[in-house]
C-alpha cells in the first residue's frame, strides 16, 4: 500500500524535497527510495561534471598570487623566481592586478555554486547529493579564507562525492590529502622544527615565513573531523598529529603555467605532495600509540585510526541524527547510529541505513528548519525549474544568510536552526517565496497542486486554504513557499 | 496538526530574537553606547589625518601629498571629504589616533582583518570577536547588532547578537503579509513571533533604510548607519553595533576627487553625520571606534596608489570621546624611521586603544581585558583619558 506520507518524510528529511510526481514514485517504499541510493554507483552529476579540472583553480590563485606579490613588496623575490625557473619577467609584469580578487574569482564560484545547485535541483538521487552536502559541511573548506577561494568545488567533487556511500575512513584521508584542505587549515606551511627544510637558509633568512609546526589542521581533525570536542585528546596529541601531518603539502605550479595560458588538466587532488624535507623525523604518539616514520604512510596509519576510534563514532553519529532527524536528537537514535558506524567500521552505507531504520525520523515531521540552501533547492524542485538564469541561486541563498562555498568557519554551518536563525532571515526567507513566487507564476499554474505534489499528506488544511483563497496564483505559491511545513522538513 | 513551540524549533533564543526588544540591561549600562566602524580593506592613514607638518611629508608622499587639508593641530590635518569629522574634532568630539596598528606585522587583508576581529594575537587564533567578548562581561543580555546578513566574526561568540540587512529582494507586499501571519497565527507560533520581531526591526529601523542601505555608495552606507542609531536609541535596545565598510584597498590612481579614497571617505564621513543625528541626545553617551586592519605605504607605488602596508589612522567619535586633539607618539617619515624602509611605524596598540574605551565606558575588568577580550595582551596597557566619564 502507498505511504503517501512516508514519502513525503523520506522527500524532504532525506532528500531535497519532491519533484512534481516523485512522491508516487518514492511512496511504493520510502525507507528503500532513500536506501537504494546509497546502494548503486552514482556518475557525477553533468553540471558538476562541466566545472574546469580542479587544477585549473589551484592556478588561478597562484595567478592572482603571483599579481599581487609583485605589486606587493614581494616583487624581487617573484623575479628571482623567474631566473630559477627561466620564465621571462615581461610575462612576470603583465599579470594584471587589475583583475583583482573579487572579479578573478567570483565567475569561477558563481559558476561552481550554480552546478552544485543545479545538481540538487535536478537531481534523481537526491537522497545522495544532501549526503554530499552534509560531508562537504562536515569537512569545511571555506571560500571566505583567501588561499582557498578557489578550491571548495573541487574539494566537494573529489574528497567528498566519491565516499558517500563508502568508507569514512577513506573520505578522511581524502580530504586530509586534498589541496583544499591542504590550503585552508593551512598545511601546507607546516614544518617540522627538525625537518631538513626548518635549516635551509632561504626559509630561514626570509622573515615571517614559516618555519614550525603549524596546528590548526591537526587540531580540526581531531575536534571537528574525527573525536569531537571531548573525545580525549589532548594537546599533545593535537602537536603529535601536526607533527605527523608535517609534508603533507600540494605541489606548488611552476612559473611557467601560472604565467601561460593554458588549463590545469588534473583533478586538484593529483596535486597532493609529501615533502620529506618538510617533514619532523622520528616516531610520534597520538593517543598513547606510537605511529613509526614511514613517510606518508605514518599520517594514513594515524588517519585510519582516528576514523576507527569509539569517540569519532559517537561524533559523527550525532551529526547525523542532529541534521537528519533534530536539533536536538534522541539520545536513543544517537546510539542505534553510532554502533553502525563502529560495527561496519565507519561504511557510510550501513551508517545511513541506520538513520533511515531510525523510527524517530519518521514519527514527528517538520522538526528541523531547512537551511536557506535546503529551502531554495526545495522550492525549485517543487515548481519544476530545470535551469536558472546564471548567479540568480548564490544570490538568493546568499541573501537568506548563507553563502554556498562560504560558511564562516572550518565547523562548517550549524544544524542548529537557533544557531544561525533569526527574525531577519525569516523576513528574507518571505521575500524569497514571494520574488520566486512572481518570476514563476502564469495565469495556468495552480499552486494547491504544486502544494499537494511537493507536501502530499503533509499540506495542512489551514495551508490549502490559503493558498486556494489567495487573490493571485503568484501570491499563492508564496504563501506555499512561505509555509510552516515548506519551511521545515 | 498544529505547531507547537517546543516540539518544532527553540526559537526562544537570542538568535531569532529582534535586535531592539532583545536585551534587558541595568540602567547605568543601558546608555553607554559603543559603535564599531570596520574599514575593510586598509585606509590610507597617511592620506586621511596627513603629517602635513613633518618635514619628510611632501618628499615621502610625492603627489599624494594633499592639498587643501582641514587643519587638526601645528602636526596634522584631515582630508578634505571629512567635513563632518572635521566638525566633530573642533567640537572636541573626534579624537584621531596615528601610528596605530594591531599586533599583526604582515600585509594580508584577511589574517589583518582576522586580527583585527579576533583581538587575538595572532590569525586564526579563535572563532570569536573582541565585542562579543567585550559585551560578555556586561550584565546579562546586553548584546549587539550587525548592520550584516551574517554576524562578523568581531560579533560572534556568547554574548546576544543580531543581525539587520537591508533586502537585496522585494519586501513581502501588505496583503501577502497579513495573510501569512494569519496562517503562522493558526499553524506555526514560532514563525510568527518571528515574523513580528522583524517587522518591528524594519519598522525602527525605518522606511527610507529599506531601499536606501542597499548596494554601495555614500547614501547606502548613511542609511545602514541610520538604522544603527535607531536600533541603539530603543528602550531595552543593543548596547553595541557594527557597520563594515568597504573601499579602502587603494591599490591605484587613489588621489583625484572623485577618487576611490574619496568616495570611500565620503561614505564614513556621511555615515557618521547620518549616526549622529540618529542617536540624538544618546550621542552624548556614544562612543565610535574607526578602525582598519592595516595602513598603507608612505610613498606612491607606480600607479598613484598605495600598497599594504604597516600603520594606519584611527579614530574615536562621539559625545563621550575625549577628542579635539590627536592621540600620536610620532615616528617619523624619514627612511630609517620607516617600518621596514616602507611602512609607517606602529607606535600606538590599538588595543591599548579599545581596552582604554571598553575600560572607561564599559568599565570592563583589566582582567577579562587581557585574556577573554585581547587574549594575551597583559602587557598592553589600557591608554587612559580617551572617554569622558
Amino acid at each position: 500500500m502507498p505511504d503517501m506520507v512516508g514519502a513525503a518524510i523520506a522527500a524532504n528529511r532525506f532528500g531535497f524535497g519532491a519533484r512534481p510526481g516523485e512522491l508516487r514514485a518514492i511512496s511504493r517504499d520510502p525507507r528503500n527510495w532513500v536506501k537504494a541510493q546509497f546502494a548503486a554507483a552514482a556518475p557525477l552529476p553533468a553540471p558538476v561534471a562541466a566545472l574546469p579540472p580542479g587544477e585549473d583553480d589551484v592556478l588561478a590563485f597562484g595567478r592572482w598570487l603571483a599579481a599581487r606579490r609583485m605589486r606587493n613588496g614581494g616583487g624581487d623575490a617573484m623575479m628571482r623566481r623567474a631566473e630559477r625557473e627561466g620564465v621571462d619577467d615581461e610575462d612576470l609584469r603583465a599579470l594584471s592586478v587589475e583583475d583583482d580578487f573579487i572579479r578573478t574569482f567570483r565567475a569561477r564560484g558563481v559558476a561552481a555554486i550554480d552546478a552544485r545547485l543545479m545538481a540538487a535541483v535536478l537531481s534523481e538521487t537526491p537522497a545522495r547529493e544532501r549526503a554530499v552536502h552534509f560531508w562537504s559541511n562536515h569537512f569545511t573548506v571555506s571560500a571566505l579564507k583567501p588561499a582557498a577561494v578557489a578550491l571548495p568545488p573541487s574539494f566537494e567533487r573529489e574528497a567528498i562525492r566519491p565516499h558517500v556511500a563508502g568508507s569514512f575512513a577513506a573520505m578522511l584521508r581524502a580530504s586530509t590529502q586534498h589541496p583544499g584542505m591542504l590550503v585552508y587549515l593551512d598545511n601546507w606551511l607546516s614544518i617540522g622544527p627538525n625537518a631538513p627544510a626548518a635549516r635551509m637558509p632561504r626559509l630561514r633568512n626570509r622573515p615571517n615565513r614559516p618555519t614550525g609546526l603549524n596546528e590548526n589542521l591537526a587540531r580540526e581533525i581531531l575536534e571537528l573531523h574525527t573525536l569531537g570536542v571531548g573525545g580525549g585528546y589532548a594537546q599533545a596529541d593535537v602537536q603529535a598529529l601536526a607533527a605527523i601531518l608535517t609534508g603533507w603539502t600540494l605541489e606548488r605550479p611552476p612559473l611557467a603555467m601560472i604565467v601561460g595560458d593554458q588549463p590545469g588538466r588534473r583533478p586538484a587532488s593529483a596535486l597532493f605532495r609529501f615533502l620529506s624535507a618538510a617533514h619532523e623525523p622520528g616516531a610520534h604518539a597520538l593517543l598513547g600509540r606510537s605511529y613509526a616514520q614511514a613517510g606518508a604512510a605514518q599520517g594514513e596509519r594515524a588517519l585510519d585510526d582516528l576514523a576507527a576510534h569509539p569517540a569519532t563514532a559517537r561524533f559523527i553519529a550525532t551529526k547525523l541524527a542532529r541534521h537528519y532527524i533534530a536539533d536536538d536528537p534522541p539520545p536513543a537514535a544517537t546510539a542505534r547510529i553510532a554502533q553502525a558506524f563502529a560495527r561496519s567500521n565507519g561504511d557510510l552505507r550501513t551508517t545511513m541505513e541506520a538513520v533511515v531504520e531510525c523510527e524517530e525520523t519518521w514519527a514527528e515531521p517538520f522538526q528541523k528548519f531547512k537551511r536557506p540552501e535546503e529551502y531554495a533547492i526545495s522550492a525549485l524542485r517543487a515548481a519544476n525549474v530545470r535551469e536558472l538564469p546564471a548567479g540568480a541561486g548564490a544570490l538568493a541563498v546568499g541573501a537568506m544568510g548563507q553563502r554556498i562555498y562560504a560558511a564562516p568557519g572550518p565547523d562548517g554551518w550549524s544544524d542548529r536552526a537557533e544557531a544561525w536563525l533569526s527574525a531577519d532571515l525569516v523576513w528574507k526567507r518571505v521575500e524569497f517565496a514571494q520574488t520566486f513566487a512572481a518570476r514563476l507564476a502564469r495565469a495556468d499554474i495552480d499552486p494547491a497542486a504544486i502544494g499537494e505534489a511537493a507536501l502530499g499528506p503533509l499540506l495542512s488544511d489551514e495551508t490549502r486554504r490559503a493558498v486556494v483563497r489567495a487573490e493571485s496564483p503568484a501570491q499563492g505559491l508564496a504563501i506555499l513557499f512561505a509555509a510552516p511545513e515548506f519551511q521545515r522538513r | 496538526m498544529r505547531f507547537s513551540r517546543r516540539t518544532l524549533l527553540a526559537v526562544g533564543g537570542a538568535a531569532l530574537a529582534v535586535p531592539a526588544l532583545a536585551y534587558g540591561q541595568s540602567a547605568a549600562l543601558r546608555q553607554k553606547k559603543l559603535v564599531v566602524f570596520i574599514l575593510r580593506g586598509g585606509m590610507d592613514g597617511l592620506a586621511v589625518v596627513a603629517p602635513v607638518g613633518d618635514p619628510d611629508y611632501p618628499r615621502v608622499r610625492g603627489r599624494l601629498a594633499t592639498q587643501s587639508p582641514l587643519p587638526l593641530d601645528a602636526m596634522f590635518a584631515l582630508h578634505p571629504r571629512a567635513p563632518t569629522l572635521h566638525a566633530l574634532y573642533g567640537a572636541g568630539e573626534l579624537l584621531p589616533i596615528h601610528a596605530c596598528a594591531t599586533g599583526y606585522r604582515e600585509r594580508s587583508h584577511f589574517d589583518a582583518q582576522n586580527v583585527l576581529e579576533t583581538g587575538a594575537a595572532a590569525p586564526f587564533a579563535r572563532d570569536s570577536g573582541w565585542l562579543n567578548a567585550a559585551l560578555a562581561t556586561l550584565p546579562r543580555g546586553a548584546g549587539g547588532v550587525a548592520l550584516n546578513a551574517q554576524a562578523p566574526l568581531i560579533l560572534r561568540g556568547d554574548a546576544p547578537a543580531s543581525t539587520w540587512s537591508p533586502s537585496v529582494l522585494a519586501a513581502p507586499n501588505d496583503d501577502l503579509m497579513t495573510r501569512l501571519m494569519d496562517l503562522y497565527d493558526a499553524r506555526d507560533p514560532a514563525l510568527a513571533e518571528a515574523l513580528r520581531g522583524a517587522q518591528s526591526a524594519n519598522a525602527i529601523a525605518g522606511d527610507g533604510a529599506m531601499s536606501g542601505g542597499r548596494g554601495r555608495g555614500v547614501e547606502a552606507a548613511a542609511a545602514l548607519a541610520r538604522v544603527a542609531g535607531n536600533f541603539l536609541t530603543e528602550p531595552n535596545g543593543p548596547v553595541a553595533a557594527v557597520i563594515e565598510l568597504g573601499g579602502w584597498d587603494t591599490h591605484a590612481n587613489q588621489a583625484p576627487e572623485q577618487g576611490p579614497l574619496a568616495r570611500a571617505l565620503a561614505a564614513l564621513d556621511a555615515s557618521i553625520a547620518a549616526l549622529r543625528d540618529a542617536l540624538g541626545p544618546s550621542w552624548g553617551e556614544t562612543v565610535v571606534a574607526i578602525v582598519t586592519e592595516f595602513g598603507r605605504t608612505a610613498a606612491p607605488n607606480g600607479n598613484g596608489g598605495t600598497d599594504h602596508g604597516a600603520a594606519a589612522a584611527a579614530f574615536l567619535a562621539g559625545g563621550a570621546t575625549a577628542g579635539g586633539r590627536v592621540l600620536a607618539d610620532w615616528p617619523g617619515l624619514s627612511q630609517r624611521a620607516l617600518h621596514e624602509g616602507r611602512d609607517l611605524r606602529p607606535t600606538t596598540d590599538l588595543r591599548a586603544v579599545l581596552k582604554g574605551v571598553l575600560s572607561a565606558h564599559w568599565r570592563v575588568s583589566d582582567r577579562a581585558l587581557a585574556t577573554s577580550v585581547f587574549p594575551d595582551s597583559a602587557g598592553v596597557a589600557a591608554i587612559e583619558g580617551l572617554v569622558r566619564t
